[in-house]
């Protein structure tokens, strides 16, 4: 840990001997009107003639749809339009989705595929009406036997999902990394593993929102609302409606959250045919708590896993076999199919594990359609991976902090590339151990832990590590579909504008939220141009005027767009400098940009402030070098260093930076009831560079809560005929609060040496470690009683029963 | 989410209110704290025609004391009372210990402790302290007023014998026993949910502490209603308090529930749930010298 990181890193990139806002805890420029509420959200905005729409849901799991009779709603007084699944087939093709072939329409057409599935949308003068409009619409269903069971359908048995396909297997690929057989037939010691990671998934405050505007007259569409990321929407639109992007143009609004849910592709496709219906009147939709929690393609993560281990008797791991079969649901819709890819990015974690096998499957079966969710598929695969070193530990009797640390990969190791040809960075993950251990004063732990034990209580703790990707690259779509994605592009773009003041505004392609991105925008330009936070504005572009770039996913932007930053700082120092070099008359070689002024390397004295130079170069077209224009702004679009297409084994550099983390848990369990009590939470992480400290805790504190969900409360829990119980907040559970432990938190600095500033990606965080971190420690408490819970969440009952069964059985 | 066409008064009087309750009968509803109305309004599994807001009616918004040491709860008092009101506090603290297990601040700003005796939720912590603390009820109508027992009062799952006409203008908590000593214990999955099981036992011993003179014990969110363990209470008195009497009473208190399974657990979880904390609650009451010993 260092005061100033910044500067002691070879590749320290700003121009000003002592950075005052890079690493420091600079206030978020989105707070006062992101936490006071006046930020103008979706729901917040109204055209003038503006209807409202309401959505018509499949009550059934799987039916055939027979007929509608829409006639009795369209005579409600104050309703506009019903558009039904008819015209939205012959207007439109199914909603984008990779691997291809594998989604329906925005509306169902001749069947349903889950409980929830829109069927009809209604447009009229408020909500309360288009919600009365919607009784009014019969429509004929069948019920058809609805598929509910992930492992017969992974299996091929019961009912096909989808019309016209024989198997319900949307993608399977095994992939061997290494020698797996002769490690596993070699081994000292196998452990494995069977388990069940449930439902769950992310949930902002503020849901979508969507208002729709057709042009009948330039035949244009025009979208606003709470859209994380237009070009993420715009290729959905283009594809399922036949326009050209010219003719589509996407505001983004600020945004209440997102955790990856924000994409809504079948309802920005769906509002866009219904105000095309409409012929002018703009349209809204706010999906409202219900519709989110059943209705939208929200839902993550739903697996079955089969895990084995192989160890040497001295705590080496030699390989590590994992079978991942995802439950679906009914589409495979966006990009959303890639989470059960992901963990080849970084499946060893922070080990060396020279062979691995992972088997994985995506099915569909009757329920609600996955989307992205924070993580991307990665939580699971460290609860799974993190359990088998507990269990090769405690099989060899070695202690888990040790065992790990013989498998970290070593310092000196970095750049390291894993089996599966992703290279990490940057790490040091024995110091962040050692770190972690002496915060938390791990062997007076153990002696406490030993002394509950002695007296009856059921005391856990836990030591456990994950790597988070700082931005995973296009290649690794490409082994969902090489066809769209034979590409090694992901690109994230900035314009950069100073005035004759010095006064900047930097624009970037994605809305406010709550990671504060925007916020570091200001921190490093103020940084670069030594000028003060205050004169640099973040404005946010829409798709038409944005520069390519996909914001907010992928634990990426503090990597992609701090690197957009930095380029663009950097093109319009040297645009800047041409013109110096004039005011100087010296040569531009000769012209360097140092605490915010042009001097002449060599002679300082012979210098010009940057907003002079900005100045001169907008009054004194007359003195402007040949070709340089009289318009200090640039743009700037990074992509990620020495990415190429996956190789025939499922081989690429998928990330730029690996984030490592370790935590330390300690809980007690309740023997009557089942609760878990978190005694103690301490975790390490290193994310290199901190560009804003505070926001970084903010990150880790906020996915450390989500990861606590994701152990002990949220579950998304259907019922045999496929019908979602889950539908509100008393039964789909997320921690408050109250329920969120105190936790200690401490700084590690391995600087990227990739990045412009040496930061890493930090954005899904501990939502990578928590699960695992309390998972272990429960199965520590019940370690006594021979008692081992393997899924997620450990509820209670659960819990509870594994209690009983032991206390029961013989 | 948003509710059916409803037509709403906002009566000032007790008398107005009894009156267009009359009028509209069984397609009225009343309009208290809103907190469990409004959402069964918004997504439609509640369809009244008319809604009568009682929150201007005057004179219910009122706690005075009631008796030796009890207090009557008006119509608009709001739980937030419950842990804030001196009366309420100094006469009957197990009511303010308990009342931090229902819901989050914001709830208990607006929620009614009527409303919660009214709406019957068996899950919901007033009815059973109602229960256990042998409450009455006062309901208003048209054609008069009637005191109900709190153990008449409850028929089941969200219902109670109030009437359609009727609104619940008053709840009546008697001073407790001299000497009782009281503990409510709730297992929730989170803090503030509903109780998958919850209870509130009350005990009083004679002075040397060797044998037990009165019990209290009442189960809630394990049936349709709360359960009052009377035959329990009445076995425990002259028996020591020890942890095998204790434990006896809390199997034989909770060996005949039956109550039904949800996404939180199974029937046979809830009642071993019931169990293990009547014991608790019953430790408690042995061992406190305050009032209660708040636990989730
Ligand atoms: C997030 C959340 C968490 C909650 N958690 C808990 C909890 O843990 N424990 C708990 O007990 N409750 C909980 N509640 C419910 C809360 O306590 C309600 O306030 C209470 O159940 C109803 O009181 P109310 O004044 O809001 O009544 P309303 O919602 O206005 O009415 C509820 C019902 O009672 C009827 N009613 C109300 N007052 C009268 C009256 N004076 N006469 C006749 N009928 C009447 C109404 O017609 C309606 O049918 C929670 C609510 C929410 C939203």
């Amino acid at each position: 840990m260092n005061a100033n990181p910044l500067s002691e890193l070879p590749q320290h990139q700003l121009p000003i001997s002592q950075p005052r806002y890079v690493g420091q805890d600079v206030p978020r420029i989105e707070d006062p009107l992101l936490l006071t509420g006046r930020a103008e959200f979706g729901d917040n905005i109204h055209k003038t003639g503006m209807l409202h729409a309401a959505i018509l849901r499949s009550p059934y799991a799987h039916a055939r749809i027979r007929g509608i009779d829409t006639s009795r709603a369209e005579a409600l007084p104050g309703v506009a339009a019903v558009l039904v699944g008819a015209e939205v087939k012959a207007q439109s093709r199914p909603v984008f989705g990779i691997p291809e072939g594998w989604t329906g329409h925005a509306l169902a057409v001749e069947k349903t595929h889950w409980a929830g599935e829109p069927v009809a949308i209604v447009a009229a003068e408020d909500r309360y009406v288009a919600e009365d409009a919607l009784e009014l619409i019969e429509v004929d269903y069948e019920p058809l036997e609805p598929m509910v069971n992930a492992l017969e359908a992974a299996d091929g048995k019961g009912p096909v999902v989808l019309e016209g396909k024989d198997t319900n297997v949307m993608y399977a690929r095994k992939f061997t990394f290494g020698d797996v057989d002769t490690a596993f037939a070699e081994a000292d010691l196998v452990v494995n593993e069977d388990s069940r990671w449930h439902r769950s998934a992310g949930n902002p405050i503020e849901t979508c929102v969507c208002i729709a505007r057709w042009d009948p007259f330039d035949q244009s569409l025009t979208l606003e609302g709470s859209h994380r990321s237009p070009l993420l929407v715009m290729p959905a639109l283009v594809g399922a409606l036949g326009l050209s992007p010219t003719q589509i143009r996407i505001y983004t609004s600020p945004l209440g959250g997102s955790f990856g849910v924000k994409t809504f592709a079948r309802y920005v496709i769906l509002l866009s045919l219904l105000a095309k219906k409409l012929g002018g009147r703009p349209v809204k939709w706010t999906e409202d708590r219900i519709e989110h929690l059943a209705g939208n393609s929200s839902h993550a993560w739903d697996r079955h896993h089969n895990a084995a281990m192989a160890v040497r008797q001295d705590g080496t791991i030699t390989a590590v076999r994992i079978r991942a079969m995802d439950d679906f649901g009914a589409f495979g819709e966006w990009l959303g199919v890639g989470q059960i890819v992901k963990p080849i990015t970084i499946f060893p974690g922070c080990y060396r594990i020279p062979a691995y096998e992972y088997d994985c499957a995506a099915v569909l079966t009757n329920k609600v359609p996955q989307g992205p969710y924070r993580g991307f598929g990665l939580p699971s695969h460290y609860w799974v991976l993190e359990q088998l070193v507990d269990l090769a530990a405690e099989k060899l009797g070695m202690d888990r902090a040790e065992i790990r640390r013989k498998n970290f990969i070593r310092r000196d190791e970095f750049p390291y590339t894993i089996p599966s040809g992703n290279v990490y960075d940057s790490g040091d993950y024995e110091a962040g151990l050692d770190l972690l251990l002496e915060k938390a004063d791990y062997a007076a732990l153990k002696e406490q832990q030993a002394a509950a034990r002695k007296q009856g209580r059921l005391v856990g703790l836990s030591v456990v590590t994950s790597i988070e990707p700082g931005l995973t690259g296009t290649p690794m779509l490409g082994l969902l579909s090489p066809r769209m994605f034979s590409r090694t592009s992901s690109p994230e773009g900035m314009a950069l504008r100073m005035d004759g003041f010095g006064k900047m505004i930097a624009q970037v392609g994605f809305p406010w939220g709550g990671q504060s991105q925007h916020t570091f925008v200001r921190q490093i330009l103020a940084d670069y141009f030594a000028v003060k936070a205050e004169d640099v504005q973040v404005v946010v572009a829409d798709s038409s005027t944005m520069q390519p770039g996909m914001g907010p996913v992928s634990s990426r932007i503090a990597v992609a767009l701090g690197g957009a930053v930095v380029g663009a700082a950097k093109l319009l120092a040297e645009k800047l400098g041409r013109v110096a070099a004039v005011m100087l008359e010296a040569d531009p070689g000769d012209v360097e940009l140092k605490d915010g002024a042009f001097q002449v390397r060599g002679a300082p004295a012979r210098s010009a402030p940057v907003p002079q130079v900005a100045g001169f170069m907008l009054a004194r077209a007359d003195k402007l070098p040949e070709g340089v224009d009289g318009n200090p702004e640039v743009s700037f679009v990074w992509n990620p260093p020495d990415h190429y297409l996956a190789d025939e084994q499922g081989r690429s550099h998928y990330g730029v930076t690996a984030t490592s983390a370790v935590h330390l848990c300690m809980l007690e369990v309740d023997h009557g009831t089942g609760q878990v009590e978190i005694l103690r939470y301490v975790m390490v992480d290193d994310c290199g560079v901190r560009l804003n400290p505070s926001v970084v805790r903010g990150q880790l504190l906020g996915s450390l809560a989500q990861g606590l969900g994701n152990a002990l409360y949220e579950e998304y829990v259907y019922d045999d005929q496929g019908q979602l119980l889950t539908t509100t907040y008393m039964d789909y559970l997320m921690p408050t609060v109250m329920e969120v432990p105190v936790v200690e938190e401490y700084e590690q600095c391995t600087p990227s040496p990739v990045t412009s500033l040496g930061q890493k990606g930090v954005g899904e965080g501990a939502l990578h470690t928590t699960p695992a971190a309390v998972r272990c420690a429960i199965n520590d408490a019940l370690h006594p009683l021979g008692v081992h819970i393997a899924e997620a969440p450990a509820t209670p009952f659960r819990i509870w029963s594994a209690l009983q069964a032991a206390a029961t059985s013989p | 989410m948003k509710p059916p066409r409803f037509e709403y008064f906002s009566p000032r009087s007790l008398s107005e209110t009894v009156a267009i309750l009359a009028e509209h009968g069984d397609g009225a509803k009343v309009l208290a704290g809103g907190q469990s109305l409004l959402p069964l309004l918004n997504m439609r599994l509640a369809r009244p025609s008319v809604l009568v807001d009682i929150n201007r009616v005057s004179r219910l918004d009122t706690v005075r004391p009631h008796g030796t040491g009890g207090v009557a709860i008006g119509a608009t008092v709001r739980q937030r009372s419950l842990h804030g009101d001196p009366t309420l506090l100094d006469r009957l603290p197990i009511l303010g210990t308990a009342s931090q297990f229902i819901g989050h601040q914001q709830i208990r700003s607006r929620g009614t402790i009527c409303g919660s005796l009214a709406h019957a939720d068996p899950a919901a912590e007033l009815p059973a302290l109602a229960v256990a603390l042998e409450a009455e009820m006062v309901a208003s109508s048209a054609s008069g007023e009637r005191v109900l027992p709190a153990a008449d009062f409850f028929v089941d799952y969200l219902t109670t014998v109030l009437e359609p006409t009727e609104v619940l203008t008053e709840v009546r908590f008697p001073g407790p026993p001299a000497g009782m000593r009281w503990a409510f214990l709730e297992m929730s999955r989170r803090h503030g949910d509903f109780a998958l099981a919850g209870v509130v036992a009350g005990l009083s011993t004679s002075d040397d502490g060797s044998s037990i003179k009165a019990a209290r014990l009442v189960v809630f969110g394990v049936a349709g209603t709360p359960v009052r363990a009377s035959a329990v209470e009445a076995a425990l008195v002259g028996q020591p308090p020890t942890d095998s009497v204790l434990t006896d009473a809390a199997a034989e208190a909770t060996r005949l529930l039956d109550p039904p399974a949800d996404v939180h657990g199974s029937g046979a979880y809830r009642r071993a749930l019931a169990q293990t904390l009547t014991v608790r609650a019953l430790q408690a009451c042995r061992e406190s010298h305050g009032t209660a010993e708040p636990a989730t």
